[in-house]
């Protein structure tokens, strides 16, 4: 019988256990099993095949049921996420039955929670920014939280790296707030969105609008059709799957790539319930799984942990992890796991409609916006918060969906609406929020989900500073857009509550200093050296930027790192 | 697809014949609720049609009614809404045949197309909820309808590339798929 058991955990021991199989996971792995090491990828979601499994992906608009609407069947199975956009008729599949593990709000938080292979990065917004030093030195300089431990210096060749293999289209800037990627080409602007450039380099010098840096292939490089990957068609729908493999996606990208090195298992249906942790060698040995489907628990064995399973359910697992050694949850010595939560405040903006020109179209879907980095807190700048925001938005003319004369029918009706409509534009901005040590989630143990895990508790809430900030947002938008010659200019405040932008990072920070943090500048949790947290819960402060990107180099960066110790015999 | 007449036959033959007369007025379609959602009848899904097709009518290209609008609609509130919004939107449905009657002695369905259109001019100011709510439905059941996204306007699955600024041709109609 020994013997038997023996074999039996040979057989489900490898070198590495990367939990999660998003944009961090799906770096984690390929960048480990590229280095020889043997990976199993655990993924509590169920499969979805590449192109395949991608059911909404060439549908025609007769071929939707609902143009995109979720039935009241699907709304009552996961009511959070039905309260927003991003799950609709045709990523219905792709998310979490929130009734399986109902979450508690103290505070309204919006937990996007996917439920496949891929996890987000089948349906992420693909806008990909560097961080800079103004990001990094940023606490140290407040005096708030606590400091990175890295600078932009350690993690540029990094972005580098990722962004290689990832493609990203873009235009170079020469700025120092927003430090530009390898760049494919640039997309086109739209016609309004060139003539409202012109006009903000006249009036608002410093304020930079350029295209939005997306990761969708404007060009096929070697390395992207290396792994089987297609130029961007211009269809914008993305977030059904693309079929042309023209976005980054686990399932496009590094999917293929760590499969190809035949060192890698992938295991979907994968609950991992927590990491177990050896108070003798003070290492994690592996981690024990819950079987989604048949429920069946069983352990698996490794020599390191990558975390990767997304801010809140990295966190989540940490918590659950619990020992005599650590009796707060896994690497907890500090009691900031779940503390600093943080994700952007958005959705407060300006719009307008531009006049004439009515003789200029364009072609194509484009599946990108502009964006206008940050100016606020810069340089000379100040204002009554801290740091600052950046523009998202775009122009383009309206669609048969506008609303013309109300009361209309007919054939006038019908014939307006086949032509296009107005030019627009608009600017919404995307904002930092600073890391507050209130801003919390922690699990609720006396409430266990399906498969007995306790369900996560959210209390966090924007503050003044965010309000302050959203003042801007609306007053800045409305007269860049009113000064370029935009007619009938309107601000929007659309509310935003914490997870609604799906940029939540925080709750296992990284720092210098083992008594205010849960993790090194490797990614390492201080207490537990072989176990590393790379996706958003690892995040110190958040800049105002959308964060895979940075995910992405600082998982490569950890990867590396960690291989190179265990050549070391460190691990 | 099977008539609702023979759909409810068959059902009695299951029964055993005895179908009281409430659940045959239900089983044809009378306002019920079945887990939800109303079930409409015949001449409710023809009447739908045709307010559809005064509001998107067939010009040089084919209407509401003939890219089979009333379906979508049909679908998207049995499946997406509640059921006091089905029974809302319904009795404002039956409001405009109600309108035809007291107007002219006819079904809106019998209406001559300048009596159709005196009846929703109508339903504009007395019936203003379901006519904007109606209009709304038209307006997308119709426009993503093959028909409507092919005929009626620019249909292009595919682009392979984008140009933020090109020229409207003359006569060039708007993209069906506009985001």
């Amino acid at each position: 019988m020994p013997n038997l058991n023996i074999e039996a955990k040979k057989a489900n021991t490898y070198d590495a256990i990367v939990i999660g199989s998003g944009v961090s996971g799906g770096w984690a792995a390929k960048e480990l099993t590229e280095k020889g090491l043997k990976v199993l990828m655990l993924e509590r979601g169920k499969k979805l095949h590449h192109v395949a499994d991608y059911e909404y992906a060439m549908k025609a608009p007769w071929e939707k049921k609902y143009n995109g609407q979720l039935t009241r069947e699907q709304k009552e199975r996961s009511p959070k996420l039905a309260r927003d956009y991003p799950y609709n008729e045709m990523t219905a599949n792709y998310w979490f039955r929130d009734q399986d593990s109902m979450y508690v709000e103290k505070k309204r938080f919006d937990w996007y929670r996917p439920d496949i292979v891929g996890g987000k990065s089948i349906m992420w917004g693909r806008q990909c920014y560097r961080f800079s030093d103004i990001d990094f030195e940023a606490n140290a300089k407040d005096g708030i939280a606590v400091d990175w431990p890295i600078r932009y210096k350690d993690i540029e060749p990094w972005y580098s790296y990722v962004e290689k293999f990832a493609g990203i289209s873009g235009e170079a800037l020469g700025l120092p707030q927003l430090p530009d990627s390898e760049f494919l080409p640039p997309m086109d602007m739209f016609f309004i969105e060139k003539e409202v450039r012109k006009r903000l380099e006249k009036n608002f010098p410093g304020r930079n609008m350029t295209i939005g840096r997306v990761a969708n292939l404007s060009k096929a490089g070697e390395a992207q059709l290396g792994v089987g990957r297609g130029p961007c068609m211009y269809r914008n729908q993305c977030s059904y799957g693309c079929p042309f493999g023209a976005y980054f996606s686990t399932q496009s990208s590094t999917l293929p790539a760590a499969a190809s090195t035949g060192n890698l298992t992938l295991r979907p249906d994968s609950i991992v319930r927590e990491i177990v942790y050896d108070p003798e060698t003070r290492k994690a040995t592996g981690v024990s799984v819950i079987d989604s489907q048949t429920m069946e628990e069983r352990e698996f064995f490794s020599k390191i942990v990558f975390v990767c399973a997304s801010t809140v359910a990295s966190t989540a697992i940490l918590m659950n992890s619990v020992s005599d050694r650590f009796p707060k949850g896994l690497g907890n010595d500090s009691g900031e796991l779940g503390h600093n939560l943080m994700d952007h405040h958005f959705r407060a903006g300006a719009r307008g409609n531009w006049e004439g020109d009515l003789d200029r179209y364009y072609y194509g879907r484009r599946a990108n916006g502009i964006y206008i980095p940050r100016y606020r807190n810069i340089g000379d700048d100040k204002r009554d918060y801290l740091r600052g925001f950046g523009f998202q938005g775009g122009g383009s003319r309206q669609g048969w969906e506008r609303n013309v004369a109300e009361l209309s029918f007919g054939k006038d009706l019908k014939d307006a609406l086949t032509e296009p409509g107005e030019w627009t534009m608009g600017f919404g901005g995307f904002g930092e929020t600073l890391p507050y040590h209130d801003n919390q989630m922690s699990l609720d143990k006396d409430n266990p989900d399906k498969w007995g895990i306790p369900v996560v508790v959210f209390d966090a809430e924007f503050r003044e500073n965010e309000r302050l900030m959203r003042e801007d947002m609306k007053n800045d938008a409305a007269e860049m857009l009113e000064s370029s010659g935009l007619k009938n200019v309107k601000t929007f405040d659309n509310e935003s509550y914490p997870g609604t932008a799906i940029h939540e990072m925080g709750t296992a920070r990284m720092g210098r200093d083992s008594k205010t943090s849960v993790l090194n500048k490797h990614n390492q949790v201080h207490a537990a050296k072989n176990v590393f947290v790379t996706d958003g819960a690892c995040m110190t402060s958040v800049a105002c930027v959308n964060p895979s990107l940075t995910f992405m180099a600082l998982t490569a960066r950890a990867a590396d790192f960690a291989v190179e110790e265990m050549k070391k015999q460190n691990l | 697809m099977m008539k609702r007449r023979q759909a409810v036959e068959r059902i009695s033959l299951i029964l055993g014949g005895a179908l009281s007369p409430q659940l045959t007025a239900a089983l044809m379609g009378q306002v019920i609720n079945q887990g939800g959602s109303i079930q409409i009848t015949e001449a409710q899904e023809a009447l739908l049609a045709e307010v559809a097709d005064v509001i998107i009518p067939t010009t040089d290209t084919p209407g509401a009614k003939a890219a089979g609008a009333e379906q979508f609609i049909i679908r998207v509130l049995r499946d997406c809404y509640e059921l006091k919004d089905q029974e809302t939107f319904y009795t404002g449905l039956a409001k405009i045949d109600e309108a035809s009657q007291k107007a002219h002695g006819k079904a809106f369905v019998d209406l001559s197309p300048e009596q159709k259109i005196e009846i929703m001019t109508d339903a504009t100011k007395t019936n203003k909820a379901f006519f904007k709510q109606m209009k709304q439905f038209t307006q997308v059941g119709y426009f993503t309808s093959e028909i409507g996204a092919t005929q009626a306007l620019e249909y292009l699955p595919v682009p392979g590339k984008f140009e933020g600024d090109a020229p409207l041709q003359p006569g060039q109609k708007a993209w069906a798929i506009s985001r």
